[in-house]
């Protein structure tokens, strides 16, 4: 299957971008579509492994091998059966996702790996375009009722697969639209509405009901679950990790989960522009060198900002592999994203240990200093100062993109649900049962803050649990066994 | 005899043996000829075999004109004429009571059959020379006299008839009884001419034991004589030969379908002169005989339906006349008509035969066995498997001959003369006219018309019908796609590593619980794609007739040329109309809702229906399975055929039809041989050729019209099925149907006894119940489906290639990643979770192993086990070949076992002679062990002289019973110099090993090896199959100090699909069968065992063990710690981390470094420790065999592992104490009368001053594998150069005994003045051999036979001038070696890759197949060439060019100056002329690398 030596005589091509000069000046996508016969050459250097690791480092359990050989035998239409069997929604994942299935390719054991996320996304963008993805409703209702709360990918995923079991779903969403991180997180030069927008308006043909302004436990009642025949928490983990340093309450001590969506409603033409949010003719630094802090910087660049700096606690990965970070495990190497490339300046192994303020208590700059890891034995390196490095840096905005600790603790409260050690809600992946039988959790709300990934492969399995809780038995698929484990 | 305990069943006992006759053609009745003849046996002792006491053989006989004289003398009543009478050698019960019963049941049945007994002579023996345990059997032993009673006169014919029914009724009546020493009765022989003395002795005892046999009144004019060599001890008295009509070296592999297809032929069975006795005298064959005694059963009663002895062997061992091209059609027609009554008896055999009346011996068709003969002047045949068995003087010998495949050698010796095979047959072809009997009924499937009729379109969708029939995206892509793309069967790669079916949480075919066996050491597989002349795939359906009519009826069938058949074909027979043939349609569907009840009822009225329709006159049944919907499921058509077909035998009615089949289910050759193997007799594959319809009309990159897709998938299934057959030595369908060939794993008795019965099944599993659970599984699967449908259309599988969704796999993106992170950063931790991974998830139901628990603990500290040094030791690296994995790859293997003291295996490649020296660096690249596989690829003295063991690879675990084949992009100059070939000509490893066609040839081939190294462990590799227990006591008794038991899934470079899956078994049936006959035998002590097969953890070491092994081998697991990532396209040459790969750029990725191999012994060696701690044993040695230490865990929930009873693994065989249960002595070779010592000791300045010297002393057949040592001691001392040209000049004058030559290196010349056995210059690695006939003989030594069988095989250098003819397979693998010689047998330069020979006479048929290197100059005398005679298919003929023909004069002129040829004086004298009648044989592929050679060597200079 696939070509047999395609991986020896093709190179490894990925999507081009437009130049940055032109791609700065809007928010769209900026990517190029390589041309359908350069893809089929990609999938041919696909080497088809025996045991394909690709397929268990993809959360989801995608066959890539498989529409792989599919795109190479220029038969998209099977490639996009493949696909849509492990993922329902490739167009955000072959736009969003880190690609761990390319750090686990076999053929990067000696090449650049397969291009198989790009391979994925134009799958589904070519379904699409020929209009192969059509609502395809259930033909019957089982007559069980499920409520989903959140609608982000995880949410989004348990929804269409537990409406694909012929139950009956209601999506709750308390912001305006639906999509979640999706739409409020993601800037739209990595992924345009429209994206999000077509695939609702099909999950909205299939019969699934969408409730947005709706939150639970504040304007509807968690009482009102109870109506419910089964309930699927994915409400995320939107509690953001702060920095509790002097002048962290300064103006222009931003959250990035405070400036992106406001700079995504801005675009979508919901809001005006809020000075305080905005990056306009400031010095602007990001701190988290994380793919939140890449999208920081890719809208502070769109936004007009006199320069965008970058700052990462950790030290510069290397270049390549080493060897802590074996094949097939997440490389851990230095990454520029597109955002990078758009114009910004990196530091690594630097704490901000102050921000600092003008007389009206506005963000002036930022203290710093360099620091080190040092390894100790069982247990986790240690942070240590390294003397005389202090910096100062000028600032008009600090956007803060650490991550999140977590979910909002309100739902669970008023539901009385149990919560794990790490604050989220405890349910294992075996069940994905909370201690109250009927109530399901998935997504970002149960495992922590995760990829994308995580997020669409809990909302499927969350849901085969489901339907097997209210049916007893279930004959929507599971990716089962088969992950990679963690590397020690 | 030894009853069936754990694993051990006598009934897969194997014999081979030594056979011969002597007889006088003037009719001279001596008593010396008994003696002569005897001493044959003890001549050919080396061909038999002495169990654990020493003293008891595995029986031996002799059969002789009954001597009415001398009886008359002895009884003490009086004889009439003899022929007159009957004699009957009576074996009976020690105690006398039951003795007593026997003898009244004969009495009785003399009686009832109008005859009188004249009396009773008690035998007089000397009980004194019977061995222990011999005697505790040892029947009491009479003789009785019968004749005509009073008033009823018959001639000698009918009362050997009436005499006939009377034994047999008696037997039925005696074996019915419960009598505890009722199975004493037998009666060797029962004649008006005959008589045998045999018995459970070594042959020099017989006539010492039958005091009768010395009696100089004692006179014959023949004597036929055997003795057996039986793969375990347990043989009994009855089953020592000859048999009354004959007897047998080799093996019947097709007996289990013979038996039933006599089962079912019995019940038509009349005739007037037997009348109602013929019910009486059923079943003819015996339970519980072997091959060879139910052939005679068959042969006798064959004989009594008019049938003359020749004619009836004819018809049992037929030649291969289906392909013959050349044969007389009167003899064709004989052949295929009989064809239609009787199946062959299919395998090797040499088989002497007599009546009395005629002496003879037959071949099997491809001449498996050998059997020389001499004519002598004075008037006395001499045949036996070896020649110079009696002193002849060389001027009296008149012709010395051999058997030739399917031929007959026969003497009448009433008219005292030698009848020609072809008078034979011409008369026997030529009594009734066959030829228009077949004619007027047999009817060829392509005549029948086609009438349009075509069956109607499934109402059910097509992909819910692939579901329902478990169709997966990787059963159309893996096996469908290529095979109807190519025609051939898929190629795969590595081992298999999925659950059993028994255990695995996915559905399961019913296919998938049955494993085909196939041959090894008792008997050879072969190779259907090279000597296609010999194999045959058509069969022919229809009703039996009565075996006493031999008329026009037999014939009316309808033949099947290839009957994997098409729509159309099917659709024929479907609506046939004809007047001899009736089909009838019978649907195997039963309704899903009823579940178990419902299959169970609907077996039964399919079985009923089947019944109702035959007795309606229909003759062909064909079992349908369209139809399926949601309400009816298929019952599983192997099911549903065996069931018929067994169900039919029982009720009498089976030989009334053949079975067609009409299927959706099979898919790959697997499926199709088991069909076939439980009496199926054409199938059509519908589902498939719908799959291809639709792929084709479907995808763009296929070019193939259906039709022609079609055909190819047909084809390929057809040249699978070859494979399935070969592998178990099977030639023809005919035989091979119903022969039911498999072993079934993991189904439980009740139902393997209802529906496959006479199946194999050892640790019990699942029956009806749960088979129609797997079914309704599937139909759930089909049929109740999502609300929609998101899947893609079918599931993806991962049988072949690991998916989430598929079959379990223990190497899997988890286990590897450990691994690989263990042994690279040798961290421990990683180690012990990848063996948590894998012990856990074989104990999750994947394996055997994974369902033992460790039992008995008793802690001792971690301190007092051995370290792990000392059991590293023990450890080894699997058999793989410089050339399927790379240079980096397979040294760095070799380096790691030498840096911990185990061993290394350097695979069928041969090795670089740079390896054998150490390092500079410390490092040593040797391999330990060295391989000696079927291709002998760079197997050289030298190579042999370097090993710390020797492998004689018998099987491979991956594809057991198949040969291999490295293609020419892999042959790079460097793999060519290590392998002696040519570079880019692809490379040939034949299925069988051409030396080892039966357990005695392999004790040859261990004699041969430990003389060519002495101080080298000779190691046998096995697979594990049912009977390899008793395979294993055969070889422990050939010799062998290692006995290797593969597991079935081990890993290989390449290997067709259907064979890693379905082929062998695990090894923990092996070993534990092994052990527990090895110890009831008493011969554990003398063999190391070993055991190898996806072994990863101290676990699995640890399992191993306590059952038995105690050495392990490890391949897969190393490899990936070296970076193998189990990509799986070792046979596509692109494994991109460079281990299976040739290409320098791959090759280039390799990673992997010896202390990665290191760290992974080293873990697993702590883990074992661990365990062996919990145990409670310091050492190993304490360990191997304790299987109590293990219990079948109690944690088995599925539904399908709960029946599986593993006791009889664990079952620890009660012996004496003291037994031995593992390794504790050395093999006794019996080297030290080799003729190469006295050698050795006389030509001292030869060997050390390096002084050319000539000696010369006589040989005897006895003499084997002369010059092996001498070279041995060469290669130490000089290497592979060896001693100056014509240091050692050595003359034999005699017989020499077989492998004369072998391995004989550089600077001997070794002459036989005389004549040769088999295997004349093994392996030759440099030597100049003659063979030549003595001066003053009268006979033409360009007429005669002068070596055997095999000559020249696997050699690798050196000069051979042979005076005479050679027998079959002459240069076979030969790669270096020049000869000349005068005339060959069939098959000739088969396989051959360098070398050159000059063949001046005959050269048989099938020349050249499979030849892809080296040159042959063939010589006739009017310079044409038959082209029938050649295997076309690598080769070109050219006419030889001048320097070609300077080269032939040059030979021919050496042969002449060595062996004085007057053929080759004769032409060399008129050479202007005679160059003409030369033609040249060279290999095509051949060609085109020697011209690229030159190329680059020119471009070099350039």
């Amino acid at each position: 299957m696939g070509k047999l030596r395609g991986f020896l005589e093709y190179d490894r091509i990925d999507e081009a971008n437009i130049p940055v000069a032109d791609r700065v000046k809007n928010y769209k996508e900026f990517t190029v579509h390589p041309g359908e016969e350069k893809l089929q050459d990609q999938g041919a250097r696909c080497m088809d492994c025996g045991v394909p690791f690709c397929h268990s480092g993809c959360p989801l359990g995608n066959m890539i091998p498989d529409f792989n050989d599919a795109v190479y035998q220029n038969d998209w239409q099977k490639a996009l059966r493949i696909l849509h069997s492990t993922n329902n929604f490739p167009e955000f994942t072959g736009r969003l996702c880190p690609a761990p299935c390319e750090a686990a390719c076999v053929l990067g054991i000696i090449n650049p790996p397969v291009s198989i996320e790009m391979i994925e996304k134009y799958i589904v963008e070519r379904g699409f375009k020929e209009g192969w993805i059509q609502a395809n409703p259930p033909k019957n209702r089982t007559g069980k009722t499920i409520a989903v709360v959140g609608s982000g990918p995880a949410g989004l995923a348990a929804a269409q697969q537990l409406n694909r079991a012929g139950h009956t779903v209601t999506v709750f969403e308390r912001d305006e639209k639906v999509g979640g991180l999706l739409r409020y997180g993601i800037p739209d030069f990595k992924m345009e509405k429209h994206v999000i927008d077509r695939r609702i308006s099909i999950l909205e043909e299939e019969g699934i009901l969408f409730k947005t302004g709706v939150e639970v436990g504040k304007n509807y009642s968690v009482e009102k679950l109870k109506d419910f025949d089964a309930v699927v928490l994915c409400g995320g983990a939107t509690i953001r990790r702060r920095l509790p340093i002097p002048g962290a309450e300064a103006k222009g001590v931003v959250q990035a989960m405070d400036f992106l969506p406001k700079s995504n409603r801005w675009v979508d033409g919901l809001t005006n522009v809020d000075p305080e949010l905005h990056a306009q003719g400031k010095n602007v630094i990001v701190i988290g060198g994380g793919d939140t802090g890449s999208d920081c910087i890719g809208t502070s660049n769109r936004q007009g900002a006199a320069s965008v700096t970058n700052f990462e606690i950790m030290p510069r990965p290397a270049d390549d592999r080493t060897t802590e970070h074996p094949w097939p495990y997440w490389p851990f190497k230095h990454k520029t994203s597109s955002s990078h490339e758009e114009g910004s300046e990196r530091e690594f192994s630097i704490l901000t240990k102050e921000f600092l303020t003008d007389e009206d208590g506005r963000l002036s700059g930022l203290k710093t200093v360099q620091v080190r890891w040092e390894k100790q034995d069982g247990a986790r390196p240690k942070l240590v100062e390294e003397p005389n490095t202090e910096k100062e840096w000028p600032c008009d905005l600090a956007l803060l993109a650490l991550g999140f600790t977590g979910p909002e603790p309100t739902l669970a409260e008023q539901l009385g649900i149990q919560l794990d050690d790490r604050s989220n809600i405890n349910a294992d992946t075996k069940s994905y049962q909370t201690n109250i039988p009927h109530i399901f959790a998935a997504g970002d709300m149960r495992r922590g803050q995760s990829l994308i990934v995580w997020a669409i492969s809990e909302g499927r399995e969350a849901a085969y649990q489901v339907d097997k809780f209210l049916m007893g038995t279930t004959q929507l698929p599971t990716k089962t066994n088969g992950d990679l484990p963690n590397h020690p | 005899m030894i009853k069936k305990q754990g694993l051990y069943d006598p009934q897969f006992e194997h014999d081979n043996c030594g056979a011969g006759f002597i007889c006088s053609l003037e009719g001279k009745r001596t008593n010396d000829i008994i003696h002569k003849a005897l001493d044959i046996l003890v001549k050919l002792e080396h061909r038999g075999a002495v169990s654990a006491d020493g003293k008891t053989g595995d029986g031996a006989g002799i059969l002789i004109d009954i001597p009415h004289d001398y009886l008359q003398q002895v009884c003490d009543f009086d004889l009439p004429e003899p022929t007159t009478y009957s004699l009957g050698m009576v074996f009976l019960p020690s105690k006398e009571n039951q003795r007593q019963f026997c003898i009244d049941t004969l009495n009785n049945e003399f009686e009832n059959q109008g005859l009188e007994v004249i009396g009773w002579r008690e035998v007089p023996t000397n009980q004194m020379v019977v061995g222990e345990i011999a005697g505790r059997t040892l029947p009491h032993i009479e003789q009785v006299f019968v004749r005509p009673a009073e008033g009823i006169t018959l001639n000698e014919k009918e009362l050997n008839t009436k005499t006939f029914i009377a034994r047999k009724i008696a037997e039925h009546k005696v074996y019915a009884t419960k009598m505890s020493q009722a199975s004493y009765f037998y009666l060797p022989s029962l004649s008006t001419r005959t008589l045998i003395y045999k018995g459970l002795l070594v042959p020099e005892d017989i006539e010492r034991f039958y005091t009768d046999l010395t009696d100089k009144r004692v006179v014959t004019r023949l004597a036929l004589v055997h003795q057996r060599f039986s793969t375990n001890t347990f043989p009994t008295w009855d089953l020592a030969q000859p048999f009354r009509y004959m007897c047998h070296n080799g093996e019947i592999n097709t007996y289990r379908g013979n038996l039933n297809r006599m089962k079912a032929r019995e019940e038509l069975l009349s005739s007037d002169f037997f009348g109602d006795d013929i019910k009486s005298i059923l079943p003819i064959v015996l339970h519980g005989k072997s091959d060879s005694a139910s052939m005679d059963m068959v042969v006798e009663l064959l004989l009594h339906t008019g049938r003359s002895l020749p004619e009836v062997m004819m018809m049992m061992v037929p030649e291969a006349w289906e392909k013959h091209k050349s044969m007389d059609p009167v003899k064709k027609a004989f052949y295929s008509f009989n064809s239609c009554i009787m199946e062959p008896w299919d395998g090797p055999a040499s088989i002497p035969f007599t009546d009395g009346n005629y002496i003879g011996a037959l071949l099997d068709r491809n001449g498996l066995r050998p059997s020389r003969y001499t004519v002598t002047k004075d008037g006395y045949v001499v045949m036996s498997s070896e020649t110079g068995v009696t002193e002849i003087e060389p001027k009296n010998v008149a012709k010395h001959g051999r058997l030739e495949p399917g031929r007959m050698f026969l003497v009448d010796m009433n008219e005292g003369r030698i009848v020609e095979d072809k008078e034979i047959k011409g008369i026997i072809s030529s009594k009734h006219p066959y030829q228009d009997w077949l004619d007027d009924n047999l009817l060829p499937l392509k005549n029948v018309p086609y009438t349009g009729n075509t069956t109607p379109q499934e109402e059910t969708g097509y992909t819910q019908r692939l579901k329902g029939f478990g169709y997966t995206e990787e059963d159309i892509k893996t096996l469908i796609i290529p095979m109807m793309s190519a025609g051939k069967e898929a190629i795969g790669s590595m081992g298999t590593d999925t659950p059993l079916a028994v255990l695995s949480h996915k559905p399961q075919l019913l296919y998938n619980y049955f494993k085909q066996l196939f041959a090894q050491v008792t008997n050879p597989p072969l190779d259907g794609i090279r000597e296609e002349i010999v194999t045959d795939t058509s069969l022919s359906i229809g009703s039996d007739y009565n075996l006493f009519s031999v008329d026009h009826v037999h014939a009316k069938k309808l033949r099947i040329q290839n009957p994997i058949i098409s729509n159309e074909d099917l659709d024929k027979i479907k609506f046939i109309k004809h007047k001899d043939f009736i089909s009838a349609s019978v649907s195997v569907l039963y309704a899903i809702d009823k579940g178990y009840n419902g299959i169970e009822k609907a077996i039964e009225n399919l079985i009923d229906k089947v019944k109702e329709k035959v007795s309606q006159g229909a003759n062909i049944i064909i079992l349908s399975d369209r139809g399926i919907n949601k309400d009816l499921a298929p019952i599983p058509m192997l099911l549903a055929c065996s069931a018929v077909h067994h169900g039919l035998i029982k009720h009498g009615l089976r030989s009334k039809f053949g079975i067609v089949i009409e299927s959706a289910e099979p898919r790959e050759p697997h499926h199709f041989a088991t069909l076939f193997g439980y009496g199926a007799s054409a199938i059509n594959p519908y589902m498939v050729n719908e799959i291809i319809e639709t792929l084709v009309s479907s995808q763009d990159r296929i070019q193939l019209t259906a039709e022609q897709a079609i055909e190819n998938f047909n084809k390929a299934i057809a040249k699978g099925l070859v494979k399935v057959m070969n592998k178990i030595g099977i030639s023809t369908l005919h035989s091979y149907r119903g022969a039911q060939i498999f072993e079934a794993l993991g189904l439980n008795t009740k139902f393997i006894e209802q529906f496959f019965c006479n199946t194999p099944t050892r640790i019990e599993g699942i029956g009806l119940f749960e088979v129609e659970k797997e079914i309704s599984l599937r139909h759930q699967q089909a049929f109740a489906s999502a609300e929609t449908d998101e899947s893609a259309d079918l599931e993806i599988g991962g049988s072949y290639r690991w998916r989430r969704n598929g079959e379990a796999h223990m190497l899997n993106p988890a286990t590897i990643a450990k691994l690989q992170v263990a042994t690279r950063q040798n961290k421990y931790e990683s180690y012990e979770e990848f063996a948590k991974l894998v012990n856990d998830q074989s104990r999750q139901l994947m394996t055997i192993r994974g369902m033992f628990s460790f039992t008995d603990l008793d802690p001792i500290p971690i301190d007092e086990v051995e370290p792990w040094t000392a059991i590293a030791k023990r450890f080894k690296t699997g058999a793989m070949s410089l050339g399927s994995i790379s240079e980096e790859a397979h040294e760095t293997l070799a380096k790691a076992m030498n840096r911990i003291g185990g061993k290394s295996n350097s695979g069928e490649g041969g090795e670089d002679p740079r390896r054998f020296n150490r390092d500079e660096d410390g490092d040593w690249r040797n391999s330990a062990i060295k391989q000696v596989a079927s291709g002998r690829f760079g197997v050289s003295s030298h190579y042999l002289a370097n090993a710390q063991e020797i492998q004689i690879k018998m099987a491979q675990g991956a594809k057991p019973g198949e040969g291999g084949q490295l293609p020419g992009p892999k042959v790079n100059p460097y793999i060519a110099s290590v392998r002696n070939s040519t570079p880019y000509v692809g490379l040939i490893s034949p299925p069988p090993h051409h030396d080892i066609y039966s357990i005695e040839d392999l004790a040859q081939l261990i004699y041969d090896l430990k003389n060519a190294n002495r101080e080298a462990r000779v190691n046998v590799k096995l697979v594990s199959e049912v009977g390899v227990g008793t395979i294993a006591a055969g070889v422990a008794k050939a010799k062998a100090d290692v006995i290797l038991i593969s597991g079935y899934d081990g890993g290989t470079g390449a290997s067709p699909l259907t064979s890693l899956k379905h082929a062998g078994l695990p090894w923990e049936l092996g070993i534990a069968e092994a052990q527990q006959t090895l110890v009831l035998n008493d011969l554990r002590g003398r063999i190391v065992l070993e055991c190898d097969g996806q072994m990863k953890t101290g676990r699995d070491v640890a399992i191993a063990c306590l059952l038995g092994a105690e050495e392990y081998g490890f391949s897969t697991a190393p490899l990936v710690a070296t970076g193998c990532i189990m990509m799986r396209a070792c046979h596509l040459n692109t494994c991109p981390v460079g281990i299976a790969t040739q290409d320098p750029e791959l090759r280039k990725n390799f990673k992997g470094k010896p202390e990665h191999v290191v760290n992974y012994m080293h873990f697993v060696a702590e883990e074992m420790r661990s365990i062996m701690a919990q145990l409670g044993f310091k050492t190993v040695d304490e360990m191997v065999g304790q299987s109590q230490k293990l219990n079948m865990s109690d944690a088995i929930e599925h539904f399908k592992a709960k029946g599986i009873d593993l006791s009889t693994i664990l079952h620890k065989p009660d012996v004496k104490e003291g037994t031995p249960l593992r390794n504790t002595e050395k093999q006794n070779h019996k080297l030290e009368n080799v003729l190469d010592f006295t050698l050795i000791s006389k030509a001292k300045n030869a060997l050390e001053k390096l002084e050319p010297q000539t000696l010369t002393l006589p040989i005897h057949n006895t003499d084997r594998s002369v010059g092996a040592i001498l070279s041995n001691e060469i290669s130490k001392k000089y290497g592979a150069e060896g001693l100056p040209e014509d240091t050692l000049t050595i003359y034999f004058n005699g017989s020499a005994g077989q492998s004369f030559g072998c391995f004989a290196t550089k600077g001997l010349h070794l002459e036989t003045i005389g004549n040769c056995n088999d295997y004349f210059g093994k392996g030759l690695s440099g030597a100049r051999l003659v063979a030549r006939v003595p001066e003053g003989v009268s006979y033409k030594a360009e007429e005669n036979i002068i070596i055997g069988n095999v000559a020249l095989y696997g050699a690798t250098a050196g000069e051979a001038y042979i005076n005479g003819i050679a027998g079959e397979r002459f240069c076979v693998r030969n790669s270096g070696a020049t000869a000349v010689v005068e005339g060959i047998g069939d098959h000739g330069c088969e396989y051959m890759t360098g070398g050159i020979v000059v063949i001046i006479g005959d050269f048989g048929r099938n020349f050249a197949a499979g030849m892809s290197g080296g040159i042959a100059y063939l010589y006739a005398a009017d310079g044409t060439f038959d082209e029938r005679n050649f295997n076309m298919e690598m080769i070109g003929l050219e006419n030889p060019s001048t320097e070609d023909l300077n080269h032939v004069e040059e030979l021919l002129n050496n042969h002449i100056k060595y062996t004085a040829s007057s053929k080759a004086r004769a032409i060399i004298d008129h050479w202007e002329k005679e160059q003409k009648n030369f033609i040249k044989v060279m290999p095509t592929d051949y060609k085109k690398a020697l011209e690229r050679l030159a190329e680059e060597a020119k471009q070099e200079v350039n």
